[in-house]
């Protein structure tokens, strides 16, 4: 729901066994795991607010 | 052909769209005629959800024919759903998107998308929306889910 707060940020929910080649390219093992920027930074698992956010920054370097 | 929800769940569906939906929402999906299996039935059960409110419009495009409207939502899988606000013929596009059918366990998450967009409102702490203004890049987030 963060695209909602943002026009630059853009969210996309995929169904990993629809897409088996995508979810191996960015190593999913378990759900739900978040990619950001197609691999500049990945969250394993439910993940706060806040934690989200710091590994979004973290990943724009 | 035999409808996927039941009548005990459009009943609890319908009831849960007139208590929460706000403004219009549009659902925008993507489909393909080859190489996409669950296509038909994500056509289905968008068929059958937005049929549940006056407040949600669908709209469904081949995303080969329509790739300039797809390019313009950033969507290149199939199925590849959009969730808009709607005002009059302005379309509010916040970047909320789904790749593959809404089925099990996203299907919550699938009414949720929708409640949210119609409220125009994320359900964020004031303190992450905040934070998310000051981005100054594109952010792309991929969230990989499982239907169970």
């Amino acid at each position: 729901m963060m695209a909602m707060e943002s026009p630059l940020v853009e969210a996309e929910m995929v169904e990993a066994m629809e897409f088996p080649d995508l979810a191996d390219r960015f190593n999913v093992s378990g759900v739900p795991q978040t990619t950001i920027n197609q691999g500049a930074g990945t969250v394993v698992g439910a993940t706060p607010e806040d934690y989200l956010l710091n590994e979004i920054k973290r990943a724009m370097g | 052909m035999a409808s996927l929800l039941n009548e005990s769940i459009r009943t609890q569906v319908r009831d849960v769209f007139e208590n929460q939906l706000k403004q219009p929402v549009g659902v925008i999906l993507f489909e393909g005629k080859e190489n996409c299996e669950t296509c038909a039935d994500t056509r289905q059960l968008l068929e059958e959800v937005s049929g549940l409110s006056d407040k949600i419009s669908l709209e469904v495009y081949d995303l080969e024919e329509k790739a300039d409207v797809a390019n313009q939502y950033h969507v290149d899988k199939v199925p590849g759903i959009v969730f808009v606000g709607k005002d009059g013929d302005q379309v509010i596009d916040y970047g909320v998107r789904m790749a593959g059918i809404p089925s099990g366990h996203e299907f919550s998450t699938l009414i949720h998308d929708l409640i949210l967009v119609s409220g125009r409102d994320s359900g964020l702490e004031q303190k992450t929306r905040d934070e998310l203004k000051t981005l100054t890049k594109p952010v792309h987030l991929q969230v990989f889910v499982t239907p169970t």
